[in-house]
This record gives C-alpha cells, structure tokens and sequence, in this order.
C-alpha cells in the first residue's frame, strides 16, 4: 500500500513540473503589467522600471521561473505583487474557505443523485427513469451563474429566508456561518447532481445487463436485494471515480459562486489575480489546486478497493 | 423548514452582520494596504479618505484648502509655505496633534523606505522639490521649496498620495514597519477581514475644519453621523443590486444601465455625481493615418458629441470637448469651444488629409462603470458616415493599459480618473513620447504650456495658459474629450446625503433614517 501511495506521488512530479512550467509561462505570454497597474496611471517609466527591478521582474524568464521553483521547494511560494502578503498562507485559507462549500456540495449531492441514478437505472423506460433523466439533463444545462442568482433573488430576496450577500466564517460562528453557506451549496448540489445522476444511472444499467444478476434474480432474490446487494457494489467504481474528478475539479474552480454569493474563496483570489496579472498568487493558486487534485484523485483511488474489493491498490 | 430558515436570520440578525448604524457599502476590490499613499488603488483612497487628512485638501471646485491646517501662506518668491495648525485636531489614540507630529510625517514620506507612491513629485526627480520641512513654533510648520510650484498643494491633496494624511508616530512600531493608520478623519481604522469587508468606527472626537455647515470635497463640515463604515468587497454587479433591494447594502456603484430600475424603485434612489475625470477617445499621434492632423479633427467633427454622451452615459452625462472638467474654476466660455459636428466639413478634412480608407482602430474595454465600450460602438457608427473604415478590438484592461504604456495603438477609449488641478489632468497627456510611450501630445508648444501651468501661481495668468492650450487642441486634436466622468450610484431611501465624491466613497455627512 504504502509503495502504491508513494508511486503515485512519484508519478505526480511530472505533473507537477509541467503544470508549474507552463502556468509559468503563460501568464506571462498574457499582455499586462503588474508594476503598471499597481502604480496607476501617473507612474511613469522610471518608476514602473524601479518596481519591475524591486519585484524581480527586469531579470530573463528562464532566472525567474529557477528563482521561483528554488523558493517553492523550500515552501517559499513568495509574496503577493498586490498586497504584500505570503502567497501559501492566502492561498490555504482562501482553499479552506472553497473546500467547505464543495466537500459539503459533492458529498450531499453523491447521497441524493447516486440513489436516483440507481433507481433510473432500475426502472429503465419508466416514467420514473424519464423524469429523473430529464432533470438530470435539466440540472446539468443550468449555468451556474444564473441558477445561483435565481436561488439569490428567491431565497434571499423574495422569501428572505437566506443571506444575499456575505460570508461569516463557520469556525467563528457556526449557525452564521451555515447560513451564508446554504445558498452557494444548494447551487453546487443542484448542478453537480445532474452529472452523477446520469453516471451512476450508465454504470447501474451495465451492471444491471451481467449475467450474475440474472443469476441472482433466478435464485429468487428480492429486487431490492439484487440492486443493493448484488448490483450496487459494482455499480458504484465508475461514480466514485467521477465523484474525485467532480470533487478534485471544484476545489479549484468554483469562482463564479463565489463571485455570486461573495465567498472569499480560492476561486476569486485566482480570478482576482488575473485580473491584477498578480503572478505569483496566480502560479501559488494553480499550482495548489493542481497539487489537491492529484491528492484528491489518490485518495479516491485507495478508497476504491473499499466499494470493489477485485481491485488492490498495488 | 420554514421555521428553522426564519429562525436561523433573526440569529443571523443578532450576531450582526454590521453594527446597528453602520452604513454598508459595496466596493469591487478589497483593500490594497492601509498604509495611505503607499500601495493603493481607487477603492483603497476611498477607505482612507475617512481615516486620515492633510494640511490642505481640495475644494469641490478644485481649489485647495485649508483642511488640518488652520491657514498657509506663501511667501513673495513662491518658495516657503507656512502653515499654521488648527488646535482643535486629535489623532485617533487621543493625542493632540502638533508641529513635531506634522514634520515626523513629512520626513517619514519623504524617506524612500516608506515607499510613498508620491516621492517623486516631492523629491525634485519630477515636479517639486522640497528642501526642508522645520517647526517653527509649537502651531507652525514651515516647508520650503527649491523652485516655486504652482501644483504644491494641489499635489498633496491627491488621493494618490494618501492625501499626506497625517498618521500619528504611533501608526509605525520600533522597527518602522508600519501598524495601522492613526489618523485625525471623522472614522477610526477598526478591522480588516481580508476579500470580505474593511470595517471603519465613529471618532467621537472629530472637529471639522471651518466650514459654512455644508459638505465641500475634502474640506467643508464632515461630521460622523453614523456609528461606523462597512466596506463590502462585492466584485458581482448582479450582486451588488440584490444587496441593495434586499438592504443589506445601504449603498454602492452600480451598473449605469440599472438607472432606469433604480428611477422607477419605491425603495431605492439613484445618485449620479458628476466629477473630474474623463472620457475621451485617446489618439496615438505618431500613427501613420492619425498623424495628419486632418484626419483627427474629420473624426472629431464626425461626432454628433450630444447624441454619443446621451447614449454612453444612459443620460447621466454632458458633452464636454475640453480637458477641463465643467465643475472647476477654470472652466470658462473658451473651454466650452468644440469642434462642430459637421459631416460635409468632416469628409473634406479626409479628402484633404489624404485619407484612402485605411483601417483606424479603437481599443475599448467592456468594465460595467465605464463607457468604454458603447463610446466606441458609437463612435464607430458616426465615424464611418463620413467615409472613416473604423474598426473595434475588446481587450482586458490589463491589455489595454500595456497597449497605452508601449504607444501600441491607434485609438483607445479611455477613461482618466479625477484630478482637480488642470495642470495635473494634463500631466496624463501631454510630454515627449520618447522618455514616456504612453502619452498622447508631444507637441512642444503644448509640453511648454503644460510647464507653464505647473509653474504659474497666478489665477489669471494661469487661465489664459489653460485658454490657450484649449484653443491649441482644437486645431490639433490630439484627443478627443468626450464628456466628464459620472458616478452612478444606487442606495436605499433611508440613506440620506451624497454617498460619493470624485468617485471616491464619502460617508461624512451621511446618514440613515431609522
């Protein structure tokens, strides 16, 4: 087990290297200057040449990317151009704040679409299949944009059941804080729902189509002991394979939520960066959120044998 | 469910989201730093315009004022300026400002260490060059200049250099790094949730300058009327509105085609505040096609200007040619003059030019608080009636501000923030573009005059360099000035007072009905 994990983590360093390597490079092929737009439209050149200097940015590419890579491997990921603060501790806490809301998201999604597919699955060509399937494809259509502002105006708005806009931290006040969260997880679990409902409906009906089912429905099993127990299990590999994915996909990626519902989330901090051509929050978020996708994919993998015991992680 | 949702906001309600009498308002940006003039943006001025002031700030009509100060004087040879200090200011620890405290803060922004983004306008490598700043008795600070300056003050008073708030040494620890901003405003400095909120608190011991009981820029009465500032960090236009309509955000910038919703709302006012900056369609000069004079002014006259501001402003705005904002002194009946639109004169200013149909682009950028974007489209429309092929590239900001800096353009729409000394505004256009690529005139009649404004104290005089200089930019039309800049704001009926100023949030003298 412990060779598995390190082989994998092993296998991650190229991945790592070129995912450094070109974020490296391609913001920097983007046009914009960080020292121009942190001085404002008065600077003039000798001022923008001076912070150029101060942020290491007169020196060739090739040195800035060795710079950067040496101080990363000591756990230097630097200071942000825009606001002076240590990249790795923002870019942790802005990670803390995006993994509450898509941890919480993808896991009560998981309960709620997994169950459904099954039972599409199941009544395949059934009105109940039909429906699920049409809201399934509905669900995943939806830009999360907009269902997030329609939720926002309804319960918010109209109803003024939720928040509209901020964000209290969980650990500080936890009741405030699950107030502020219900609005962007709602979003997410309706979204991400229509994409496992149709997964782990795929994989049931396959499953379902074997001849060892056929097996346990001629000894006399019951239906419900014969999708469960028997279908399930099998059933069940390829949803949590994607369920990673999902999970490791919006642990970096969920900006426009958090743009909507104003979360201070690791999404925003990236877009934000852009936006100010701050490189080195930029090259710090991708190169985390790359890192935990890694992670998040081996973690899913060595819980793989827990739901299909034919497959060892070795 | 319902029960428990409703339960769960009144809890929300008493944890308290802002305190009883904060005001709330949305900003699209957190916080640069708040140490004032040091690293800074348009959003952070705005938080620090409440907590610091200097010894002189500007007036709504541009001119500078006493502000911590009591009264300046300038000598006879422009070079020493005397200012007496009022005696009625406190920082925001208690303790009573003085001389030593004004000439401690000087010498700490002069120091290159403190990274104040206004050294070169102070240290001779630019504008002014001040040689000493001395005590002269426990209510007087003397500074004394290398040449006389005509934008000294002016210069000061800007938002970009932190205003020269004053701090109290208590601001900066042993070691010089900086703490927090102790400052004399109308609101203390209280906290800072990173990419959530900045909160600011009521000084109790605020006295405004002398001040005829009404609100003037940065000067004028600016008494605390609430108990606190709540700055929101809200990037999300959409956002910002349900923040309005819903009420938890007393107040904010929005989206200038929401105007329309905001007039017709029962809950909610629409403020538009006029202020110094610009809009204006920014020529490269150096272009082969728009380097004949000929064909800037055909495109100049090819404007129906009335009808473009009518429409890129969402009928906020008026049509202003000059580079002068309509709202300062120097705005005369000369800086009214502009260029008549004028399609048969426009086409034959093009056929004398020698224009041939050669592509003519405009960079414009899609920000929702800037006209950018449907000024050009505009633009493009009116232009191509006289026969002008005018073509549109959308960049990112980031994009086009790199495009300005290297001269790599033909036209940009672009917008100018505030600068209420016409001397300052010119200093965005107008000088040699071989030591500075992003500046539109290089023409050394104008660079001379532009000197000249710089160096010129004398209202008068100073006038007839402007006129001059306006009268000169007709004929050469280096740029074409659209209209002055429009703040939109939307707030909630209860919020009483005028929530900005040269686009910067003003909350002194602002308050909420209960």
């Amino acid at each position: 087990m412990l060779k598995f994990v390190l082989n994998r983590l092993l296998m991650a360093l190229p991945t790592i290297v070129l995912v450094s390597v070109t974020v490296f490079a391609l913001i920097r092929f983007i046009p914009g200057d960080p020292a121009a737009l942190m001085l404002g439209d008065m600077a003039q050149p000798d001022q923008i040449a001076a912070m150029h200097s101060e942020l290491g940015l007169d020196k060739s590419l090739p040195e800035q990317f060795l710079i950067w890579t040496g101080n990363v491997v000591q756990g230097d990921f630097g200071r942000s151009i825009v606001n002076d603060e240590a990249v790795l501790p923002l870019v942790v806490s802005r990670f803390l704040v995006s993994a509450e809301i898509v941890v919480v998201a993808v896991l009560l999604a998981s309960l709620i679409a997994v169950p459904a597919g099954v039972i599409a699955a199941w009544r395949q060509n059934s009105l109940t299949d039909l429906a699920l399937v049409g809201t399934a494809t509905i669900l995943l259509s939806i830009p999360t944009f907009w269902l997030g502002l329609l939720l926002l105006l309804w319960f918010g708005l109209k109803l003024s059941w939720l928040p509209v806009l901020g964000y209290v931290s969980v650990g500080s006040n936890l009741t405030g804080g699950l107030l502020y969260l219900v609005l962007p997880i709602m979003t997410l679990v309706i979204h991400e729902m229509g994409v496992l409902i149709r997964m782990a409906r795929a994989s049931t009906l396959e499953v379902l189509r074997l001849d060892y089912i056929t097996h346990a429905r001629a000894k006399g099993l019951s239906e419900s002991a014969v999708l469960w127990r028997h279908a399930f299990k099998n059933a069940f590999g390829p949803t949590w394979t994607v369920i990673g994915l999902i999970l490791g996909n919006l642990l970096g990626g969920i900006a426009v939520i958090e743009t909507v519902f104003t979360i201070p989330g690791l999404g925003r901090l990236m877009v934000d960066s852009i936006f100010a051509r701050d490189y080195p929050v930029i090259q710090g978020c991708l190169l985390f959120v790359s890192l935990s996708y890694v992670l998040v994919n081996l973690v899913v993998d060595l819980l793989y044998p827990l739901f299909d015991p034919r497959v060892v992680a070795e | 469910m319902h029960k428990l949702l409703l339960a769960g906001t009144m809890l929300m309600a008493m944890t308290g989201v802002a305190n009883a009498r904060d005001i709330v308002v949305a900003q699209s940006s957190d916080l640069r730093s708040n140490n004032p003039g040091v690293n800074r943006d348009g959003n952070t001025d705005g938080v620090i315009l409440h907590i610091v002031e200097g010894l002189v700030g500007y007036a709504n009509n541009g001119e500078v004022k006493p502000l911590l100060a009591k009264s300046f004087e300038v000598s006879a040879d422009g070079l020493t300026y005397s200012f007496k200090l009022r005696d009625d200011v406190k920082f925001h620890n208690g303790k009573k400002m003085t001389a030593d405290d004004v000439v401690w803060n000087w010498n700490r922004y002069l120091k290159p260490e403190t990274k104040w983004t206004c050294l070169a306008d102070f240290d001779g490598s630019r504008n002014v060059h001040i040689t000493e700043v001395k005590v002269a008795d426990a209510s007087t600070v003397i500074i004394t200049l290398e040449k006389p300056s005509a934008v000294f003050l002016g210069l000061m008073s800007r938002p970009e250099c932190g205003y020269t708030g004053m701090i109290s040494p208590e601001s900066v620890g042993a070691d010089g790094s900086f703490i927090k901003p102790i400052g004399t405003g109308p609101f203390k400095w209280d906290e800072w949730k990173k990419g959530e909120y900045i909160h600011l608190a009521k000084f109790d011991d605020y006295v405004s300058p002398q001040n005829d009981g009404k609100t003037d820029g940065m000067v004028g009465s600016k008494r605390p009327l609430v108990d606190g500032i709540k700055f929101m960090v809200i990037p999300d236009a959409s956002t910002v509105k349900a923040g309005l309509q819903s009420g938890v955000l007393d107040a904010a910038e929005i989206s200038p085609d929401l105007i329309p919703e905001f007039k017709a709302s029962d809950t909610l006012q629409l403020i538009v505040a006029r202020n110094n900056g610009k809009n204006l369609f920014y020529i490269q000069t150096r272009d082969p096609v728009l380097g004949k004079p000929g064909v800037r002014r055909a495109m100049a006259m090819a404007l129906d200007l009335d009808q473009l501001v009518e429409a890129a402003s969402n009928g906020t705005g008026t049509a202003n040619g000059s580079m002068i904002s309509q709202d300062s002194l120097y705005f005369d009946a000369v800086q009214k003059e502009r260029l008549p639109y004028d399609v048969e004169a426009a086409k034959k200013e093009l056929t004398e030019a020698g224009y041939k149909g050669e592509p003519i682009t405009i960079i414009a950028n899609k920000r929702s608080n800037v006209p950018s974007f449907p000024a050009a489209v505009m633009a493009q429309a009116m232009m191509q009636q006289v026969g002008l092929n005018v073509q549109i590239e959308v960049l990112d900001y980031a994009t086009q501000v790199d495009r300005r800096r290297s001269g790599n353009y033909q036209v940009i729409s672009q917008s100018v923030a505030p600068r209420l000394d016409p001397a300052l505004m010119y200093g965005f256009y107008v000088g040699s573009k071989d030591k500075n690529a992003s500046l539109m005139w290089d023409d050394p009649k104008a660079v001379e005059l532009m000197k000249a404004a710089y160096a010129e104290s004398d209202r008068t005089k100073r006038q007839a360099i402007f006129d001059e200089f306006h009268t000169m930019m007709l004929k050469e039309m280096p740029g074409i000035f659209l209209y002055d800049a429009v703040d939109v704001w939307g707030a909630t009926k209860e919020l009483k007072g005028q929530p900005v100023w040269q686009s910067n949030t003003r909350l002194w003298e602002v308050s909420l009905d209960d």
